[in-house]
């Protein structure tokens, strides 16, 4: 159920995104009684270790709990900010925060307003709401916690004055699970090893997750759509990113998935898709010690699937399917791609512009696919050459470049075992396309109308040049 | 209609046609001779074929994958249009007066109750009609295949499509008559035609490309000179209507959106307007002053 | 009806029509005469006001330049040739010209009779013979029944039996009240339709005439065709020539042009230079260009 959902979250346009996540209206959340100190008096009162209730009701305070406590919150329990300072704050270990409604906190940046701030380790922040906050569930020297099963709902700010969702500051082994972050700036990790972000979904964020310093990471199953950037990951080592659908973040970098100086990572079955960027490269992986792997993955209908900063190498690419990206891969600035390797063994990628056919029927083209369009270089060369993009000069150039060896350029990459089908993907509804020597086809197609174009253009020209002998002025 | 007895002998009255009777028995007129002739058809079975082509393929690729986008269908299309419908438009518009007044077509029907414009805004609405329908056509038989490989491609995307093409042909077809009405053979107009295509198809984009790579264009710079080419307009119009953004198309499509926003619809709307309107009067006010033989 | 008043209109430096003056009251019909050059066919394309020309003419009252479409809806016009879409159905161009001359309730079969082309409302324009397709211009011409017809070398293209019975079909409106103004180099078209005959040379009015004075005034000729046997006829050509007449060879004889009062002046060089002669006879005025002023 969560998968089709998620994919109908990714499929559909902005609005119905909004109406599925509209922020409950700050009218609601004042109905009923007003309840001023009675939660604070709740927890003071507490033996710790013990397990609280909190009825229904609208709880106008700002909480410190500082002993272990397992809050519960009865439907309908608010603790409404009132739009001023941090909310909640969790200074005592082994605290369970669970069901409470959390709004209004400040807007103040400098001092991080935050629905909830965990300050110990061990805490369970599970199944809450978090409306109209500044910052979200903020992890400070919080490890072993568990962050699960929340709503969180930035403040429609500025993306300058807004502030993260969901941050974990050396918050070691932490799970983060099944949230979903909405209008926020950024979700992001520092300095905590080992933890796992799985099932959670960002939308109209800046950094759907936002990896720093953080080691041994498993990032899997999230839903990432319309954000800035889908996944950035930075001065990490050890990440896996499986099963992600990174879907159609554009910001002004617009990355899917972003790596800067990470080391030791595997990217699989993820599908990545609708970009301004699918994924981008910088520096990674940092060492040579471990390829970065990239295996399985949909590569769909970005602006540019991949793009290498110059001095990346030690990637390895197999078994993903680069489908109809505008660019499929390119090199910002100049540079070369040969410590890089598309393929794995016997194993290439699904290319849709692999023009080769598959004779011996291995499934694998019996030709390589050599990527060497003379328009995608000078776009790499020179970006804002993207404005004559889809022109038919663009394709002039293109075949001028294959037709002319003297200009053609070397060829960006090679993949020297194309497949001739796409790779089944773990993600998503549907993500093994049918398609089959397409390039080829839609090129023959192109062929013919070009063909069926000229004949006519030439029968208009001699009808031109015949002057009276008939009607070619007609149309 | 107005009625004139000056000068006649007492009873007879005789109505003058008005304006728009005139432009539009001229019009239909054209309308019939342009879908009877031979290139007609061919234009449109070409365009149409090109434009199931670049359907079925795209559609092929990515609709298998349930996935939708910017991909190659709108890419394919807007190209398809920016290679065809000017050239169809050019021709069109060049082939009319210059062969009219080659046949000596031109003297008889001036030679009635009618004025030069009614003539030649006559031939502009019925080419004009005529290129709507080719448009229609070859893009209705794509957005028919798309819906059949069910392509996720919203109707509305393709009525943009449609219209913008429209607007890109009226601009073409001005230029064409104004190139029909300047040239004294219609062989010499086709021939213009087709150079003018030539220089806004390839020629004006490989200059801005040059520019930008050995001049070092700033962006605002860039996109001011694209603007002038109506075929670039109609590239990032339909991309913007469609696509709700320009990014695709790199700093200057961001910049362009970032700096004008939602003007952008009146930037491109005028740029276009202005290819329609400058030459056709242009050409009327050229083929008032021109013998018609 | 028709006031034409200093017209000048020059092509680059030649003067086409010079200073031409000239009245045409209701009811009058007045003949063009003059040799191809001589300006005719200028002035009617000024007096339609197809040209820009100095000077003015008037038609009905209306200035052509600056009322052209009352002044042209007073004229019915028929050219050298029909110049129109080839493919158009004959009812269609009826229909469609009715349009453009604001004439309601036309009907199509009642025009194409009173042409002689019944029955051929069906027929494409290509279709027709060069003599039905003048009438076709005819009928166009009347519709709507306008005051004025203006004629330019209705008859050159056509054959002598179709000549024939197109001036019949003319002189039958010469007489209704009609104001006529053609152009022609043929007798026998003037002889038969002209009141008036102004003659035209280099542009000029060089006088004017009455049709019956026009024969004398050129010496009106006939055609004298004498039939040979083969082995004499180039040398009758030779013989006929070195005495001054233009002879040509023309099937089983040879065809002399002669003036009317020197007849037998041929047969006589004949029968002196010992050549014998089969048989002769005299024919009609006829469309070589010896015959023309």
């Amino acid at each position: 159920m969560f998968v089709v959902l998620t994919m109908l979250l990714a499929l559909t346009g902005p609005a119905s995104v909004q109406e599925g996540m509209a922020p409950p209206s700050a009218p609601a959340l004042s109905d009923g009684p007003v309840n001023t100190g009675r939660l604070g008096a709740m927890i003071r009162e507490a033996a710790p270790g013990a397990v609280v209730l909190v009825p229904a009701g609208v709880y106008r305070e700002h909480l410190r709990i500082d002993k272990p406590l397992t809050l519960i919150a009865e439907p309908g329990a608010v603790i409404d900010g009132g739009g001023s300072g941090d909310i909640v704050e969790i200074a005592a270990p082994d605290v369970t925060f669970r069901g409470f409604v959390v709004c209004h906190t400040g807007i103040d940046l400098d001092r991080e307003n935050a629905a909830i701030r965990v300050l110990a380790p061990r805490a369970t922040i599970e199944g809450n709401t978090l409306e109209d906050i500044l910052f979200g569930i903020d992890l400070r020297e919080a490890p072993d916690s568990v962050v699960r099963g929340n709503r969180v709902g930035g403040k429609v700010l500025d993306i300058a004055r807004r502030g993260d969702g969901l941050r974990l500051w050396r918050a070691d082994r932490t799970l983060v699970e099944g949230n979903t972050v909405h209008d926020g700036r950024d979700a992001v990790l520092w300095y905590s090893t080992g933890i796992t972000v799985r099932g959670n979904r960002s939308v109209r964020c800046r950094y759907g997750l936002h990896l720093m310093y953080s080691d041994e990471v498993t990032i899997e199953d999230n839903v990432l759509t319309e954000n800035s950037v889908g996944i950035y990951l930075m001065y990490s080592r050890g990440v896996m990113v499986r099963r992600n659908q990174l879907v159609r973040n554009r910001g002004p970098s617009g990355y899917g998935l972003g790596l800067k100086e990470t080391d030791r990572f595997t990217v699989e079955h993820n599908l990545i898709h609708g970009n301004r960027v699918g994924v981008y490269l910088d520096g990674s992986p940092f060492t040579d010690a471990q390829p970065g792997v990239f295996t399985r993955n949909t590569i769909a209908l970005n602006d540019v699937g991949i793009t290498f900063l110059p001095a990346v190498r030690g990637n390895r690419l197999s078994a993903n399917n680069f489908i109809d990206n505008i660019e499929q891969v390119s090199i910002a600035g100049r540079g070369e791609l040969k410590g890089n390797q598309f393929w794995d063994g016997d194993v290439g990628n699904f290319w849709t512009d692999y023009v080769g056919y598959d004779k011996d029927r291995d499934g694998v083209g019996d030709f390589v696919h050599e990527s060497r369009t003379l328009f995608e270089n000078l776009m790499d060369r020179e970006p804002k050459l993207r404005l004559l993009l889809f022109s038919p000069t663009q394709q002039a150039i293109e075949f001028v470049g294959r037709a002319m060896p003297a200009i053609r350029p070397e060829p960006k990459f090679v993949d020297e075992v194309p497949l001739m089908r796409p790779v089944a993907v773990e993600v998503g509804a549907g993500g093994a396309p049918s398609a089959v020597g397409l390039g080829a086809a839609s090129a023959g197609i192109l062929g013919v109308g070009v063909f069926v174009l000229s004949v006519g253009l030439s029968g208009r020209l001699a009808a031109g040049l015949r002057g009276k002998s008939g009607r070619g002025g007609g149309a | 209609m107005t009625t004139i007895t000056a000068g006649l002998s007492s009873g007879m009255r005789l109505r003058v046609p008005t304006l728009s009777a005139n432009v539009l028995s001229v019009a239909l007129r054209e309308l019939r001779e342009a879908v009877r002739s031979r290139w007609f058809l061919l234009y449109t079975l070409g365009f149409a074929a090109l434009g199931l082509g670049v359907s079925y393929a795209s559609s092929a690729s990515a609709g298998g994958a349930g996935l939708s986008g910017f991909g190659r269908t709108t890419a394919g299309l807007v190209n398809l249009v920016l290679l065809v419908v000017p050239l169809m438009a050019l021709t069109a518009g060049a082939g009319t007066i210059a062969s009219d007044r080659e046949r000596g077509m031109l003297v008889y029907l001036l030679s009635q109750p009618v004025s030069r414009l009614e003539v030649l805004l006559g031939k502009y609405v019925g080419l004009g009609a005529a290129l709507l329908a080719c448009i229609c056509l070859g893009l209705g038989s794509c957005a028919g295949i798309l819906a059949w490989k069910g392509d996720a491609t919203r109707p509305l995307s393709m009525v943009w499509l449609a219209g913008l093409s429209f607007g890109l042909a009226l601009g073409m077809l001005s230029v064409g008559m104004l190139a029909s009405v300047l040239a004294r053979k219609a062989s010499v107009a086709v021939g213009t035609a087709i150079f003018l295509w030539l220089a806004l198809v390839f020629v004006s984009d490989l200059a801005l490309m040059a520019g930008t790579m050995a001049l070092k264009l700033r962006i605002e710079e860039l996109l001011a000179m694209a603007l002038v080419n109506p075929l670039q307009v109609f590239k990032m119009w339909s991309l913007h209507a469609i696509d709700s953004s320009l990014d695709v198309l790199g700093p200057a499509g961001l910049y362009a959106v970032d700096e004008y926003g939602g003007r952008l619809h009146l930037i491109f709307g005028a740029c276009l307007m202005a290819w329609v309107v400058a030459p056709l009067a242009l050409a009327a006010a050229v083929f008032s002053r021109r013998a018609p033989v | 009806m028709i006031t034409i008043e200093r017209v000048s209109k020059r092509f680059g430096k030649t003067a086409a029509v010079d200073d031409v003056s000239l009245d045409i009251p209701a009811g009058d019909s007045v003949a063009l005469w003059g040799t191809n050059g001589a300006g005719k066919t200028t002035l009617i394309r000024c007096v339609l006001g197809l040209l820009r020309f100095r000077g003015r003419v008037r038609v009905g009252g209306f200035d052509v330049r600056t009322r052209g479409k009352p002044a042209r809806r007073l004229i019915g016009y028929v050219p050298q040739e029909l110049g129109f879409y080839d493919d158009l159905g004959v009812a269609a161009a009826v229909r469609y010209f009715a349009r453009l001359r604001a004439v309601d309730g036309v009907e199509v079969e009642k025009v194409l009779a009173s042409v002689g082309l019944e029955g051929h409302g069906g027929k494409r324009i290509r279709e027709l013979s060069g003599g039905m397709k003048q009438r076709l211009a005819l009928g166009i011409a009347l519709l709507g029944d306008p005051p004025v017809l203006v004629l330019d070398e209705v008859t050159a293209s056509l054959d002598a039996c179709g000549r024939e019975a197109f001036i019949a079909l003319l002189s039958g409106l010469a007489g209704s009240g009609k104001s006529l103004l053609f152009a022609s180099h043929r007798v026998d078209e003037v002889t038969a339709l002209a009141r008036r005959v102004v003659l035209l040379e280099k542009g000029r009015v060089t006088g004017e005439v009455s049709p019956q004075d026009l024969g004398v005034r050129l010496g009106a000729q006939t055609v004298l065709h004498i039939t040979l046997h083969d082995r004499v006829r180039g040398r009758a050509i030779d013989v006929l020539r070195a005495r001054g007449f233009p002879a040509r060879l023309n099937g089983v004889g040879v065809l002399v042009p002669v003036p009317a009062v020197q007849k037998v002046a041929p047969l006589r060089i004949l029968a002196e230079e010992r050549i014998d002669i089969e048989d002769f006879e005299l024919l009609g005025a006829s469309t070589h260009e010896e015959h023309r002023p």
